[in-house]
């Protein structure tokens, strides 16, 4: 295939590389590299211009957030590169720095997420395409963080539902399926919650993700 | 060679004691060594380290008197209301004024006498007035620099009639010819007036002989005074550091707390090291292993021709990773706590002996059962030093001993191997004998390691039976 997805990978576990090199080939994305440190993977990039890189948070040298650093980096030095940031904790944190700017082609998920290999390849597929990514976990969290405000108080527990599948980049259409709803019940909550958070309605999906954020961070 | 013997200097005296006569030859040596001693008395009164006492005595007997009489006022006030709450204010203000005290006349004695006196570690005080109100009435360096002010009016006291009596007598003996000369007699008091009381001189009452007399009293007290001061001096240093040195008993809380320290520090390495293992280990085997297995059952729930040869394969490899994981996750927990422990340190040690590489001797001699947390410590230290033999020591063969002597259990093991081991080579990380050293230190335990090159390596852990 000559539109296939081109993946870099970065882990320093070898039995995840290997196992992730694996199941994307077989999903028939092309993966240009599988390396196991920051440096390898800056030098992957520059060389073979992945359309997205997976990465490992945690690294050598000192196994703390060098997956982290080397992303913001990559963002900085290659705008357009999808990031897949790949981890075994979510920490509310590091989902902050990343999304400081922008959440176009960002996604970060727990690792325990590729044992359902077709929502992962489909979180993969969506962040090399400049969509948006996060885990469950990560906008439990956000959302937990913001509670305290009580920001969030004006909106129905249905409102809410809508708003985290939203904030994890979810599309109308996927967030009717998940919540067995018509997708103009979906429309409709979205306008609502929109209206009550008084948010300007945009038609693309990770720029709805990026207001919802900056809603949550704020 | 006769020559030179002849040539020898010596000193012939001859004493004539009443009836006998006595004949002493004093040696070259001898005669160099009383002359240095002579040298050495003469230049005394001369001699920086004499001034610098002189001086010291001075200033701190100054310090020491507007300090006594501070502490006497904010004392006796302070008791006196102490049945209020202003006294114990009074009070309070009047240990922390005398922790001043103490450093100024620590800073003197550094300065002058060169005295090696360690700052107390600067007061803290808990939050709040009453706080603060208890922390200093609690201040051991503060009620320790009242005890050394108390002390140092006696010493002072006797320092003057002793010691800068003597050196105030030398000054008018020796200026006596030039000023005292009339007076008729030498001005003096303290120990000076009591070995030269009115009238001592009683060859002559006036004239040059009497004034030559005086002058050489003078002299004479010029070459005693030194001495005397350091005496006095000498005292005043016991003093110092008993009272404003370091405290004994604070110095002992800080070690403790040092230990204590270092023991929390190597339980959060351990937890670390152990996060690490989860993290790197059993978690990615797992993760992997979900992988897999979700692969294999997207495959069986494709619509379509199931690839049966790649589903296999899939769940083979899940297979494999899952009994890895067990393997790891049982070392990984063995390491944390062995579970051969709970039934004695004994069982768990022939476990260890066994399983070293090197044949390894054991030999336990136990009548008590130490606490678990000093088994574990002596368990996980015979797995580190037999880890290391079989890494390092190139020996052919080990032992093991673990005795106990009263309340104290003894590990030693030894190794025939190459020596040259030493503390920071065996264990770099926290996780290694650093690690263990520290936890031995935090149960007030000791190690040992005696490896000279050429072997043998000898380490030897003492730890008391119940922590």
């Amino acid at each position: 295939m000559s539109d296939s997805i081109r993946v870099a990978i970065a882990e320093d576990s070898a039995i995840l590389r290997d196992g992730l090199v694996q199941l994307l080939a077989d999903r028939g994305f092309e993966v240009t590299d599988a390396v196991s440190d920051p440096t390898a993977l800056h030098e992957a990039v520059d060389r073979d211009r992945p359309d997205v890189v997976v990465v490992d948070i945690r690294m050598p040298p000192t196994f703390t957030d060098e997956g982290l650093r080397a992303a913001i980096e990559l963002r900085r030095r290659h705008p357009g590169l999808g990031i897949l940031l790949f981890s075994q904790y979510i920490e509310t944190r590091y989902a902050a720095q990343l999304l400081a700017d922008d959440a176009a082609g960002i996604g970060y998920l727990l690792k325990d997420r590729v044992a359902d290999v077709s929502d992962f390849v489909e979180a993969l597929v969506r962040v090399a395409s400049g969509g948006t990514a996060l885990d469950p976990e990560v906008v439990t969290q956000l959302v937990g963080a913001s509670r305290k405000t009580d920001s969030l108080a004006g909106l129905s527990a249905r409102e809410r539902d809508v708003l985290a599948l939203m904030a994890e980049g979810r599309s109308n259409a996927a967030i009717a399926t998940g919540l067995v709803i018509s997708e103009g019940a979906v429309e409709k909550h979205v306008a609502n919650i929109f209206t009550k958070l008084d948010l300007p309605v945009s038609q693309s999906d990770h720029r709805r993700v990026l207001a919802v954020l900056r809603f949550l961070d704020s | 060679m006769m020559q030179t013997d002849e040539e020898r200097h010596e000193v012939r005296l001859q004493l004539r004691l009443g009836s006998k006569e006595r004949v002493m030859v004093l040696s070259e040596a001898r005669v160099r060594q009383l002359r240095g001693f002579a040298h050495a008395v003469w230049r005394e009164p001369f001699s920086r380290r004499t001034w610098s006492e002189l001086g010291y005595f001075v200033m701190s007997a100054a310090v020491g008197a507007v300090g006594f009489v501070f502490i006497v006022v904010t004392l006796g006030a302070g008791i006196g209301l102490s049945v209020t709450f202003f006294g114990l204010a009074i009070l309070a203000a009047s240990v922390r004024g005398a922790r001043g005290i103490g450093r100024l006349q620590r800073t003197i004695a550094r300065n002058l006498l060169g005295e090696d006196l360690e700052e107390p570690p600067p007061f803290t005080s808990r939050p709040g007035f009453l706080g603060w109100l208890q922390s200093t009435l609690r201040d051991r360096v503060g009620w320790r620099a009242i005890a050394y002010s108390a002390l140092k009016v006696p010493l002072a006291i006797f320092g003057v009639w002793f010691a800068l009596s003597v050196w105030i007598g030398a000054f008018f003996g020796l200026t006596y010819p030039v000023f005292g000369a009339g007076t008729g007699q030498l001005k003096g008091f303290g120990v000076v007036r009591t070995l030269f009381p009115p009238g001592y001189l009683s060859v002559t009452s006036s004239g040059f002989i009497h004034s030559l007399f005086i002058f050489l009293t003078g002299v004479l007290l010029l070459g005693l005074a030194p001495w005397t001061m350091r005496a006095v001096v000498w005292l005043d240093r016991r003093l110092l550091h008993l009272l404003l040195g370091q405290d004994p008993i604070t110095a002992r809380m800080r070690s403790h707390e040092h230990a204590r320290a270092q023991t929390v520090d190597a339980s959060v390495a351990t937890l670390r090291r152990i996060e690490r293992d989860l993290h790197d280990g059993t978690q990615a085997q797992l993760v992997a292993l979900a992988m897999r297995l979700g692969q294999a059952k997207e495959k069986l729930s494709a619509p379509g021709e199931v690839d049966l040869d790649e589903v296999r394969r899939l769940v083979n490899d899940a297979h494999g990773g899952a009994k890895e994981a067990i393997v790891e996750l049982r070392d990984l927990a063995r390491g944390i706590h062995p579970p051969v422990l709970d039934t004695g340190l004994e069982g768990a040690l022939s476990t260890l002996a066994a399983r070293s590489a090197i044949p390894t001797e054991l030999s336990v001699t136990l009548s008590d059962r130490p606490t678990p947390a000093i088994e574990a410590i002596a368990y996980f230290c015979v797995a580190e030093l037999l880890a290391n033999v079989a890494l390092h020591a190139e020996a052919s063969r080990a032992s093991v001993g673990c005795a106990q002597h009263g309340q104290w259990l003894r590990v030693v093991v030894r190794d025939d191997g190459r020596g040259g081991a030493q503390p920071a080579l065996l264990g770099t990380s926290s996780s290694g004998l650093r690690g263990l050293a520290d936890r031995v230190h935090g149960v007030d335990g000791t190690l040992d390691i005696k490896s000279p090159p050429g072997g043998p390596t000898i380490v030897t852990v003492d730890l008391p039976l119940h922590a």
